[in-house]
């Protein structure tokens, strides 16, 4: 079997009264290309938030390739194998393609130590503030380095402007690369997000409706592209996404959310099937009106 | 134990007037998102067009009831029409721009309120300091033993004025329809809009409302003071904002609160220790607050939309 | 944006990269130290540009790049300022025997000002720690805060003079010293701003959440901008002790670090030529503007005075237009290679 990257354990979150998750449960392993949906509101952004530490679960437990990150800052979780997109797009406007993806990348560089620091504390071997001054120390040394231009730290900025450079050729944005990511077109735009999520190394991505707005076309490309980055990167992916044709048509598993809670999960088949899931689509109106459940399922 | 009750009434007094600056700080932030920085100097004003009121009444109308009514009026519809002027020109056009912009801005007001000020050609009363006049005859309206604490008239007066003050407020802001539409804007003025609230005309009622309590305080100030000048507004005005900060930006009693509580604790350090210390307390007392409690005593913590 | 530099900087060899600008720099900026050596007058303006241009290049780090919002800038240079004169005077009397007076002299005040600066950076660090973890507004008043309470502890502080001022500081620092130290500062905010660490600062400004997802230690890197800021303020502060005969909490208030703010503004929040152009000549200008109502009004010192006073009002009123019309300030975010090619076009084409 393999390894489980992403172990969400039964993890709710309250404002204040407001429950905008109950109970949720779900594993990715390496490979999977799973979907979470639900009509609007029901919380799946908000899932993705909470799996990436924007927010702190009220309950349950978040795990990361075998490691609990509840109240770990985003940083931190994203260094551990975690990245994610956004449902609005949040690029770093004022800033070239390459260099949105070369932010990330550094971020990536810094992964290396920060995972042995994770591995070192495990074993008892450094306190927490050692840790910390630890980090600190190698982050300021991080940074006399880039001062002075040291052979070494060049040498860091060239593979990290190359392996940029690759990630945008992978999603078809090379000859983007230099120019402002505000200008970019909008499907474009998209695919930066994913290109700088990847970036970072992860070991599970979390696309968050990475394909609204496109058009047919440009979503079955998509698509398709999601499906051979899951192979050559070796990741796990979750997706949300409106389009039910799609995510039906890509994901192996499906979890259906309505008002924080589960309703419902399983293959394509299964969930188009489910009563519970059309009802929370469409309303009691449709189904009395369509008494029928064929097999055109939510739309 | 004298000692103590006087540094008390001391603080009280002081608290309150930091109170009706602050509020107008908080109003501010709550609809705008905006740290108006020129709201000290606004104040400032206020006490100039006391003076300029009480100049014009003569010595013994200025002292009269009506006279001193009329005084505070005065100042109040003077600064009200200044905080409507700021916000129209200077804010308002920047409203869609990055916050930073509009920080910049009040800046630039405070720095031209405060050192136009201290011009003096034409209407501009120049940098020295003027006796403000005695509108409210200094007496002792309450020895405790033999002159170990004294409660003046004027702090009666000035904690009476400002809870007045304070009550209208709390009243228009919580009882009102107007109340209801800022502190609906404060939530989220994009939504208040859609909701057919005038955004526009609540938040210019907001900056005058703030304006003339600035304005009172001024006047409460000067009198507590004795004197006036260009950069009376500038520490008040930070000290204020800081009050607001330590209860909680945005919300209306906290400012209140924090207030009274910097007053308190201002005249206590200053009482107890040196009187040069007295500007560092409220900055030394907000980092505290920051390290601890950043939201404030009642603030809540809010979460930004991912 | 940086690809000129990179073009440039691929002709010199990998080792010695970091060191070249400097063999250049050093023997033109002892060219010109022997040029004006017998001009005390211009050497002084001079030093106080110099001064100027490293404050609002470090605060730009922090306001420009990093986004965040700084006030209290005057606060770190009155640290370095304080700490680098208070050494110096100490040690008036002390020299390196091995060595000629004169480079026992220079030593000492790099050491004076290396302290100073790593003061300053302490408290960099001390405020930044804190605040940095708060919405942008809060940094604004705690940064305020500080640089009050810096001049609140001076002014009680018989070390330091009180509010009478520190004098008799050894007056050290030449032409060259001041302008090594502006280069040195320039070179630092040009490479920070060109790295990947440059780039994730901007990502910060840009969008924080955003940033802080995408793996960046977004609290680290702004305490990092930010204690770095604060030790070139510091080191400002401490050469500015060195050629100004008195010190006093009069040089570091409120409105010295607003005078910052401005340059940084005007001159483009992220740009640091933006900032170099804008401290130049927003210092010279009320200086020439002085000087040209002296010579105007045939010698009348109140007419000058006049001129003073109305200066800060208009730098109020100069402010709220410049946020009105050209927020933006003069360069926007870029360098002044990046601008002006763009402008010329223009111009050529006639548009």
């Amino acid at each position: 079997m393999k390894e489980v990257l992403l172990k969400v354990d039964d993890v709710s979150i309250n404002f204040g009264g407001l429950k905008a998750l109950s109970h949720f449960n779900l594993e990715i392993r390496q490979g999977d290309l799973k979907g979470l949906i639900g009509p609007n509101g029901a919380g799946k952004t908000t899932a993705f938030n909470v799996l990436t530490g924007v927010y702190a679960p009220s309950a349950g437990n978040v795990s990361v390739c075998g490691q609990r990150v509840n109240g770990w800052m985003p940083h931190e979780i994203n260094h551990l194998g975690l990245a994610r997109t956004f449902q609005n797009i949040r690029l770093f406007r004022a800033l070239s393609a390459l260099d949105n993806v070369r932010v990330a990348c550094r971020a990536a560089s810094a992964h290396v130590d920060n995972r042995r620091l994770i591995q070192l504390r495990k074993q008892g071997l450094l306190g927490s503030a050692a840790a910390g001054l630890l980090e600190a120390g190698t982050n300021y040394l991080d940074w006399w380095r880039a001062l002075l231009l040291t052979p070494g730290f060049l040498r860091n900025e060239q593979e990290i402007r190359d392996r940029a450079g690759e990630l945008l050729g992978v999603m078809g944005l090379s000859p983007r690369a230099t120019e402002e990511a505000r200008h970019l077109p909008y499907g474009e735009q998209r695919r930066l997000e994913i290109a700088r999520a990847l970036g970072t190394r992860p070991r599970v991505l979390l696309l968050d409706e990475p394909a609204a707005g496109m058009n047919t076309r440009e979503k079955a490309d998509l698509m398709t592209l999601i499906g051979e980055l899951r192979d050559q990167f070796s990741l796990g992916i979750l997706l949300i996404e409106h389009d039910m044709k799609l995510v039906m048509g890509i994901c192996e598993e499906i979890t259906v959310l309505d008002h924080g809670e589960t309703i419902a999960v399983g293959s394509p088949e299964q969930v188009r099937e489910n009563r519970k899931v059309i009802e929370a689509y469409l309303g009691d109106s449709y189904l009395e009106a369509h008494a029928a459940v064929g097999s055109g399922g939510a739309q | 134990m004298a000692d103590l009750l006087q540094h008390l009434i001391n603080g009280l007094a002081t608290g309150t007037i930091y109170a009706l600056v602050a509020l107008g700080y908080t109003m501010v932030y709550g609809v705008l998102k905006l740290i108006n920085f020129a709201h000290g100097d606004v104040m400032m004003v206020g006490a100039y067009l006391g003076y300029a009121a009480a100049q014009k009444l003569g010595r013994t109308a200025q002292s009269s009831f009506l006279g001193v009514l009329l005084i505070f009026l005065a100042a109040m519809a003077g600064c009200a029409l200044l905080g409507l002027a700021i916000e129209r020109f200077a804010y308002r056009p920047l409203r869609a721009k990055p916050r930073l912009t509009s920080l910049i801005t009040a800046i630039g007001i405070s720095f031209t309120l405060e050192y136009g000020f201290q011009l003096d050609f034409g209407p501009l009363p120049g940098a020295a300091p003027r006796a403000f006049p005695e509108i409210i005859k200094a007496t002792e309206w309450f020895v405790i033993g033999d002159g170990d604490v004294v409660i003046w008239n004027w702090q009666v007066i000035s904690l009476l004025v400002a809870v007045a003050l304070m009550l209208t407020l709390q009243y228009l802001v919580f009882r009102t329809r107007f109340g209801k539409a800022m502190r609906a804007v404060s939530f989220d003025h994009r939504i208040a809009a859609l909701m057919g609230i005038p955004i526009d005309r609540v938040i210019a009622i907001t900056f005058m409302l703030g304006s003339a309590l600035a304005a009172g305080a001024g006047i409460l100030y000067a009198i507590k003071d004795t004197a006036i000048h260009p950069l009376m507004g500038l520490y008040v005005g930070l000290k204020a904002f800081v009050a607001a900060v330590i209860g909680g930006i945005g919300h209306v009693p906290g400012a209140v609160a924090g207030a009274l509580l910097l007053g308190l604790v201002e005249e206590f350090v200053v009482g107890y220790t040196a009187s040069s210390w007295r500007d560092a307390v409220a900055f030394g007392f907000l980092i505290i607050v920051l390290l601890v409690r950043p939201e404030g005593l009642f603030g809540r913590v809010s979460a930004e939309k991912v | 944006m940086d690809s000129a530099a990179v073009r440039v900087s691929s002709a010199i060899p990998t080792g010695l990269r970091g060191l070249a600008p400097f063999l250049i720099a050093i023997p033109i900026l002892a060219a010109l130290q022997l040029a004006v050596n017998e001009m005390p007058f211009l050497v002084y303006i001079a030093s106080i540009v110099g001064v100027n241009i490293i404050l609002a290049v470090s605060l730009n780090i922090v306001n420009g790049m990093t986004g965040q919002f700084s006030i209290g800038h005057a606060g770190f240079m009155a640290v370095g300022a304080y700490i680098a004169g208070k050494f110096s005077l100490q040690l008036r009397d002390v020299a390196i025997s091995a060595l000629p007076i004169a480079l026992s002299d220079q030593i000492l005040l790099v050491a004076a000002l290396l302290i100073g600066g790593s003061c300053a950076a302490l408290c960099g660090f001390i405020v930044g720690l804190p605040s940095l973890r708060l919405k942008g507004d809060y940094l604004a008043i705690v940064t305020l805060g500080f640089g009050e309470i810096i001049r609140v502890i001076v002014q009680n502080t018989e070390a330091f003079g009180r509010a009478l001022g520190l004098s008799g500081i050894p007056q050290r620092a030449s032409f060259f010293m001041v302008y090594f130290w502006v280069f040195l500062t320039i070179v630092v905010a040009r490479r920070i701003a060109a790295s990947t660490h440059g780039r994730s600062l901007w990502a910060i400004r840009e969008d924080e959440v955003a940033a802080e997802s995408m793996g960046v230690n977004t609290t680290g890197y702004k305490v990092r901008s930010f204690v770095i800021s604060a030790f070139f303020a510091g080191v400002a502060g401490g050469l500015f002790a060195h050629f100004v005969p008195i010190i006093n909490p009069g040089s570091f208030t409120f409105v010295k670090s607003i005078e910052l703010v401005v340059m940084v503004v005007a001159g483009g929040l992220g740009s640091t030529t933006g900032s170099i152009l804008a401290a130049i000549v927003l210092t010279l200008l009320p200086e020439a503007m002085r000087s040209a109502f002296i010579a105007l009004s045939g010698g009348q010192a109140s007419l000058a005075q006049k001129v003073d006073q109305i200066r800060m009002p208009i730098y109020g009123i100069l402010l709220v237009l410049l946020m009105l019309l050209r927020p933006q300030g003069l360069f926007g975010n870029r360098e002044i290679w990046d601008v002006l090619p763009r402008w010329f076009a223009r111009r050529r084409k006639g548009t």
